[in-house]
């Protein structure tokens, strides 16, 4: 029977990466907390219980286990919880519990044992009050092993839309660019840095990817006979179509809201402009004219204004324009290099990057140009290509603190840290998911 | 001399050694001829001559009517890179010198599609370097056309800080990597 075996395998994995001790190199630094006033926002304390197997054997015991781990992780990584597990009830001391999921795992059941891998185990997940038992949400499921940690991350969803009215970011995922020199290629991988896939095998450089709104497509750049181009993903079928290659630069698409269309940059006339295409790449609209570079356009979430990088004042910074190309007004006035703004989904804040000296640092900023600060410092090395979680709470980074470039996630509120990707090679340009 | 007061015992002792060395390697050397002979020249492999050498003969080949230039990467016959200053992309004197060699050369071999590839160091972000090496690779190009190469003998494309020639964090490998490249398209 191959199932066990490949099951077992699967879950030796998942153990492998979720105990990993911490990296090497980043012992360094000793304590990721940046540079970021810690707010007195008060988690929720919520118990993850040890889920009762009914029927299924080892298999039914692994499986709950991995239920258990990667839902303890998806509340953790929320950065709304602190969670306690089973076993240790209390490990951080005096938690408090209001909440604990609970829950059983029967199967797979024999008659399906038939049809090996694909045998679908029953689960039941409720998150209940502690320690009064109240059942406030249920749910039931049939995954088959492949989709036990799709159904960790659909519960945690609903545990943290429940209790915070916040959307869960558990199957969100991340796109970026891999690679060095001659080849970089997009990559994509789970928000908790599971399942890791590449996308692309062209032989070229492929940056600056980006979804579409409701995640069936990817937009990113690439050469082809040395020339850059806009194109497009399906990341169902991996199948690839060019949406513009005008002369010059296409670069830094971003998706509106509605899908219908594209902020992006080209250089068809001279300098890059920030223009609008639609998704098969027709132009629609020419949103800035000056003879100056203006580049690395988003969105704020309501669609109606672009923040984008211009040196039209012989350095580049940060402003905002109305999609129709009225009203631009300047958001940075402080450092000599500023880039790469991403507009929060939450609209209430812009993530960007500022170089000082020879080092590239993120910076938060309101879209009024108030209440600007640093949220990494030197001991970080260069930081760089920030996008932000569809939680308006998360962003995912690039830096070279370990040596190439990886990709980092940190809760901009209490300034967590955790590194998202690993190995040698630079990662660069990372992507969030909108949902 | 204390030297030659050797122990009488110590220099039999050596001279015996002396002989049964000599004797093992007569003997390993009549026993299997043939062999031992090819080994010793692959060994004393010159290292210093794998080492990349960016600059190419200034001679720019002898004119030989077989050869098709549009086949050849522009640094074959003679075209040199320009390199740029920090966040610049404005052309110094020594760039103008290598822009007007270039031109010559390439008034010359009309036949040939130039792609000039402008590309930056490391520091700054992916972005701004793009739009910053197309800015170095129009200038360049802009030039070409005022010494009056066609405008549609000269592609434009920038890697930005994708495609770096040198490796590192210091200002040696910076300095390599702010250029304007010659390609063929």
């Amino acid at each position: 029977m191959p199932t066990l075996p490949r099951f077992l395998c699967f879950v030796v994995c998942l153990l492998i990466v979720a105990f990993r001790p911490l990296p090497v190199a980043a012992q360094g630094v000793p304590d990721v907390t940046l540079g970021v006033t810690k707010t007195a926002f008060a988690k929720i304390d919520i118990l993850v219980g040890t889920l009762d197997v009914l029927s299924g054997g080892l298999a039914a015991v692994e499986a709950a286990a991995a239920l258990e781990r990667t839902l303890s992780r998806d509340l953790e990584y929320s950065g709304l919880f602190r969670v306690g597990s089973g076993e240790q009830p209390a490990p951080a001391g005096d938690l408090n519990f209001e909440f604990a999921i609970r829950g059983s795992v029967e199967g797979p059941l024999r008659d399906a044992q038939q049809t090996g891998r694909d045998a679908p185990t029953t689960v039941s997940l409720d998150l209940v009050t502690h320690p009064g038992g109240q059942l406030i949400l249920n749910k039931q499921y049939r995954p088959v092993p492949d989709q036990l940690r799709t159904t960790a991350h659909h519960f945690a969803n609903q545990v943290v839309e429940m209790l915070t009215g916040e959307p869960g970011i558990a199957l969100t995922r991340i796109v970026f660019s891999r690679g060095s020199a001659d080849r970089r290629d997009l990559w994509v991988v789970d928000y908790d840095g599971e399942s890791l896939l590449r996308l692309t095998a062209n032989r070229t450089l492929n940056l600056c990817p980006a979804w579409s709104p409701d995640g069936s497509e990817i937009a990113f750049t690439s050469y082809q006979n040395g020339l850059q181009g806009l194109f497009s993903l399906k990341t169902a079928t991996g199948e690839v179509r060019r949406i513009i290659a005008q002369e010059g630069l296409n670069l830094g698409a971003d998706w509106h809201h509605t899908g219908r269309e594209l902020a992006v940059s080209l250089s068809r006339s001279g300098d890059p402009d920030i223009y609008r295409v639609s998704p098969q790449g027709e132009i629609l609209h020419r949103v800035t004219g000056l003879p100056s570079i203006e580049i690395s356009p988003s969105w704020d979430p309501s669609g109606r204004d672009i923040v984008f990088t211009s040196d039209r004042t012989g350095t580049p910074q940060l402003y905002v324009i109305g999609s129709e190309g009225a009203g631009s007004r300047r958001l940075t006035f402080e450092g000599r290099y500023n880039d790469s703004a991403s507009w929060s989904p939450t609209g209430d804040n812009i993530v960007y990057a500022t170089r000082e000296t020879d080092i590239t640092q993120l910076v938060l900023i309101r879209p009024t140009g108030e209440e600007r600060r640093l949220l990494t410092d030197w001991r970080w090395r260069n930081c760089e290509d920030p996008s932000w979680a569809p939680d308006g709470r998360h962003i995912v980074f690039a830096s070279d603190r370990t040596g190439a470039f990886k990709l980092y996630v940190m809760d901009v509120v209490d300034g967590d840290v955790r590194q998202l990707t690993f190995g040698d090679e630079p990662d660069i340009t990372p992507a969030w998911s909108r949902n | 001399m204390k030297v030659m007061g050797m122990n009488p015992r110590r220099v039999l002792c050596f001279l015996g050694l002396v002989i049964l060395a000599a004797g093992m390697v007569f003997a390993t050397g009549c026993g299997k001829k043939p062999e031992p002979q090819t080994e010793p020249e692959v060994i004393v492999e010159p290292v210093t001559e794998t080492i990349q050498e960016p600059v190419v003969p200034e001679v720019p080949a002898e004119p030989q009517p077989l050869v098709d230039y549009t086949r050849m990467q522009p640094s074959e016959y003679g075209i040199e890179d320009v390199y740029f200053a920090f966040d610049r992309y404005d052309l110094d004197d020594r760039a103008l010198g290598v822009l007007t060699r270039n031109a010559r050369i390439l008034k010359d071999h009309p036949e040939v599609i130039i792609l000039v590839e402008g590309h930056c160091d490391e520091r700054g972000t992916v972005e701004y370097n793009l739009a910053l090496g197309e800015r170095r690779a129009k200038a360049v190009r802009d030039h070409l056309i005022r010494l009056g190469i066609p405008t549609d003998r000269l592609r434009v494309t920038s890697y930005g800080e994708s495609r770096p020639f040198a490796l590192g964090s210091n200002e040696q490998a910076w300095a390599q990597n702010r250029r304007a490249h010659f390609a063929r398209p």
